[in-house]
């Protein structure tokens, strides 16, 4: 297939007459199959009105030159304040800019070369951004997040051990998947920043594996921390590290080392909940079975106590009425008219006395079944009573 | 008639029976009406007693709880 297209080419470029427009579009598009990285020292580095940024890398060993362009909105991404003398990697491809018939290398990302380097401009930007990191910027992390918006690599350890050690507390989780190697990762976390601030979410949550201070250089770029500390919730970041702090953690309203730690810092204020509502849960308890017993208790007395007294009482009343029948029974009059007894009466008043009647009067004798009705003929005074 | 308690009746009962007992001769026509007066208070007592006894064996079935 190569050698079929290389034959073409061939074949074109030895029948055809090319104009100087058609020949330079031919070279740019066989040129873009030499985009790469290339290492040199930079020199007579100037930046346009426009802010794109002109240099040239000159080779360490035999001072071969190769000019470069980068556009304003790369370099301004670029995280690396490009200057004389300074020694970077450049990625990109040649491109030959037609009005000239100059050819220039495109910058599409730019980072130091060397550790020394990486370490000093390090240095030189968090100092410049050090009010960013202070405590009196950071904003707690909402207790009982549920909303999760993460951003890392889909590849790899690190998402599978925060999600094995979030808790089973009804997360809902948005993530975005990112770059978050080396220089080209930069592009991709913006990105997702972007991406996530539209999002619905209660905290954010980005993460990756250790690594060294060249792989963190994405970690370390200012944009990137500019856009970490405008985000409109609290930030959490678990990049893990050497020696120095990634920027990117020190701008985090919460760094933790590893994915676990961020997932265990989601989880307590959870925990703490569960917790609490396990010590209120064996409280109510305790004061149901205190008031159990307390109600066995009462019903104890009610049954063998209070019942009783009442029982006693009701058999008191009723020895009572007994007796006061009896009483009553025994003292009817009417009682004694069945032993032969008789009431009598005169106009239904009782006769108590000879008295009381007169000759001719008629009484009424009233025995045990009915009413005798007498005329009186003789009145007698008993011996004993006169 | 208008109903009397309980107590009222045993109070009135008590007063009666009182009566009967503190007599040395007991005036017929006034022992009869006692009598009477007795009875219709027994009568009511023993129906008030009844329903008492009847609310305290439902209270002491249901309080049968354990």
């Amino acid at each position: 297939m190569k050698e079929k297209s290389e034959s073409y080419i061939k074949e074109i470029l030895s029948t055809r007459v090319f104009s100087v427009s058609a020949y330079l579009d031919l070279l740019n598009t066989l040129l873009q199959a030499c985009k790469t990285r290339v290492v040199g020292e930079i020199f007579e580095f100037k930046r346009a009105q426009s802010g794109h940024a002109y240099f040239s890398l000159k080779d360490k060993k035999d001072g071969s030159v190769l000019n470069c362009v980068i556009w304003n909105s790369v370099y301004n991404l670029c995280g690396v304040e490009l200057k004389q003398g300074l020694e970077v990697i450049v990625s990109g491809e040649p491109d030959i800019y037609k009005p000239r018939g100059e050819i220039k290398f495109k910058v599409s990302s730019v980072q130091l070369k060397g550790e020394g380097e990486l370490k000093k401009q390090y240095d030189e930007l968090k100092k410049k951004l050090g009010y960013l990191f202070v405590e009196e910027k950071k904003r707690p992390i909402p207790e009982l997040p549920s909303r999760i918006g993460i951003i890392t690599s889909k590849r790899g350890a690190v998402i599978n051990d925060f999600l094995n050690n979030l808790g089973c507390y009804g997360f809902g989780i948005k993530m975005v998947d990112s770059r978050v190697e080396g220089q080209e990762a930069l592009k991709d976390l913006l990105l997702s920043l972007r991406t996530l601030k539209k999002q619905k979410i209660d905290v954010l949550v980005i993460m990756r594996g250790g690594g060294s201070l060249e792989s963190f250089l994405a970690f370390n770029n200012e944009a990137l921390v500019r856009e970490l500390t405008g985000f409109p919730v609290p930030t959490i970041v678990a990049v893990g590290h050497d020696k120095d702090v990634p920027l990117l953690a020190l701008a985090a309203d919460k760094m933790v080392s590893t994915p676990t730690a961020a997932a265990n810092l989601l989880n307590q204020s959870w925990q703490r909940l569960e917790w609490e509502l396990k010590e209120k849960e064996a409280s109510v308890f305790s004061f149901l079975s205190s008031f159990f017993e307390k109600f066995k208790l009462l019903e104890y007395k009610v049954k063998e106590g209070l019942l009783r007294i009442i029982e006693g009482e009701i058999n008191d009343l009723k020895t009572r009425i007994e007796r006061f029948q009896s009483v009553v029974l025994s003292n009817d009059p009417e009682r004694n008219l069945a032993l032969g007894y008789s009431i009598a009466r005169k106009s239904g008043k009782i006769i108590r006395s000879i008295e009381d009647i007169k000759i001719d009067d008629v009484i009424d004798l009233e025995v045990s079944d009915g009413i005798i009705k007498s005329k009186v003929n003789e009145r007698k005074k008993s011996k004993s009573k006169s | 008639m208008k109903e009397k308690n309980l107590n009222q009746n045993l109070k009135k009962l008590n007063e009666i029976v009182d009566w009967f007992e503190s007599q040395e001769e007991i005036d017929v026509e006034i022992a009869l009406n006692k009598v009477k007066e007795a009875t219709e208070i027994l009568k009511e007592a023993k129906k008030r007693l009844k329903k008492v006894e009847n609310e305290f064996e439902e209270i002491k079935k249901g309080a049968d709880f354990e």
